[in-house]
């Protein structure tokens, strides 16, 4: 075969060159709005997220100069565009204090488990690393907030008559039209939990499909599996170290289906709040917020928390 | 350069499948207890122990745990299952139920006419060891039947 000429290296050079120069006409801008409500931490714990969480996740993105040239502009721009959409330290009184709390406990969870920083960016700025002391600050910080020992002092409000008897014109229906069933009155439990923050315990249900499941060790579960998490309050601790749930808070539901749900990781995502069962969110996209959580943590067990593993 | 570009390949290909955090949890159904057609009464965590409990019973056994006076019923049976509590994998903050540490069966049987009676028997599970104590039974038949139903929709 005949080597390529000169002329073919040139003519190669400039189309190059032409695609990279109008990569950088076209290279999106870094912009940083007001910072409207910053988020008010120990000065140890806000140094570290300054550090290596704010170019993503705050209105003060520090842009370097190699992350101003396209390609990775493009990148640095999806980035802090995705990152300000989870959460952001410069806005940071939009979520309200019990969101807040989680939102910190799932930054833990992201740092220890190595989702975060992410990896690209760690290899681009030296400073984006959390040492191992400084996850420990920010255990030891979460430990602290209130949601950690928050206790369920209110009288227990048991069921009133307009509770006790959904008419079926009544039933409660998710953004996404999952509707509130009390079948897994009738399932297996699957798992029981003391979830830190924001101080809840929990009993899980699961359908004859999930028990089968768990029972073949059959990962990922099959179309048809249903879980049912029932979360209280906690009741302060008795003489004897006994904690007893406190009033009824919400009951999550997730349902397997993988196509109808292939955008959520094969789930359909509700919940319903309060003996009322008020289906949680103001739009459709509150099973963003499930699925973010879920695929970011639980993609070995098929994106299920809380089901019995070794 | 063929070579190269080739081992530059499989590089690639391995950094990608190490990033693959898609390992597969093991499942543990010892961990699973089926408490028949008794239903959920409610749990209780014991953080002084590190276990978590489920109480559930059957219609008679629901039914006291609905009373407000917490009337005892003939015929009432409950089932207490207690685990070892562990750390949740894969998110630091949780704890839930590991290995089955104990099983307690309990049933208020009519002894005479004007007297209730409590059969009360426990199991070890898995996550018993030989050493240690077995719960007061007078303790327990009081913490099992003076429990209040969770409420929940």
């Amino acid at each position: 075969m005949k080597k390529p000429g000169l002329t073919f290296y040139k003519s190669a050079a400039v189309v190059l060159t032409l695609i990279f120069v109008g990569l950088q006409i076209s290279s999106p801008d870094i912009e940083n709005p007001p910072v409207t409500s910053e988020i008010s931490v120990p000065a140890e714990v806000k140094q570290i997220l300054e550090r290596a969480c704010y170019d993503c996740h705050s209105n003060e993105v520090k842009v370097e100069w190699f992350d101003k040239i396209a390609p990775a502009s493009f990148l640095v721009a999806h980035d802090v565009k995705e990152g300000r959409s989870r959460f952001n330290f410069s806005e940071w009184d939009k979520n309200p204090p019990s969101v807040q709390e989680l939102l910190l406990w799932e930054m833990v969870n992201a740092i220890e488990q190595e989702k975060m920083p992410l990896k690209l960016y760690q290899v681009a700025h030296t400073g984006g690393k959390v040492s191992a002391s400084e996850l420990a600050v920010l255990k030891q910080y979460v430990n602290k907030l209130p949601g950690r020992h928050k206790i369920d002092t209110a009288r227990i409000v048991a069921k009133n008559a307009s509770h006790q008897q959904i008419a079926p014109s009544k039933t409660p229906v998710a953004l996404n039209g999952i509707p509130y069933s009390a079948d897994y009155k009738n399932w297996k439990i699957i798992s029981i939990t003391d979830k830190f923050d924001g101080g809840s315990m929990r009993v899980v249900y699961g359908n004859d499909m999930m028990v089968k499941a768990i029972k073949d060790h059959q990962l990922p579960f099959p179309d048809g599996a249903r879980v049912v998490k029932v979360v209280w309050g906690k009741q302060a601790e008795d003489k004897d170290g006994n904690v007893l749930p406190g009033n009824f808070q919400n009951a999550q539901f997730m349902i397997k289906d993988s196509k109808k749900y292939s955008k959520t990781e094969g789930w359909g995502f509700a919940r319903f709040d309060g003996l009322d069962l008020k289906p949680a969110g103001k739009t459709v996209l509150f099973e963003q917020t499930c699925t973010n959580c879920h695929r970011m943590f639980a993609p070995q067990s098929d994106f299920v928390f809380n089901i019995p593993t070794k | 350069m063929k070579f190269s570009i080739s081992i530059y390949i499989s590089a690639l290909a391995l950094l990608l499948l190490s990033c693959d955090d898609r390992n597969t949890a093991t499942l543990a159904p010892d961990y699973l207890y089926d408490a028949g057609n008794q239903a959920v009464i409610k749990s209780i965590i014991n953080n002084k122990k590190g276990t978590i409990s489920m109480l559930y019973g059957n219609d008679l056994a629901l039914q006291t745990a609905h009373d407000s006076l917490l009337k005892p019923n003939d015929g009432a049976h409950y089932t207490m299952v207690t685990w070892k509590q562990k750390p949740m994998p894969h998110w630091y903050g949780t704890n839930m139920n590991g290995e089955i540490y104990s099983i307690e069966h309990l049933k208020v049987v009519q002894r005479n006419d004007t007297q209730l009676a409590f059969d009360y028997e426990f199991q070890a599970g898995k996550g018993y060891q030989p050493g240690d104590d077995q719960p007061e039974k007078e303790q327990r038949i009081k913490l099992i039947t003076s429990q209040r139903a969770a409420v929940f929709p």
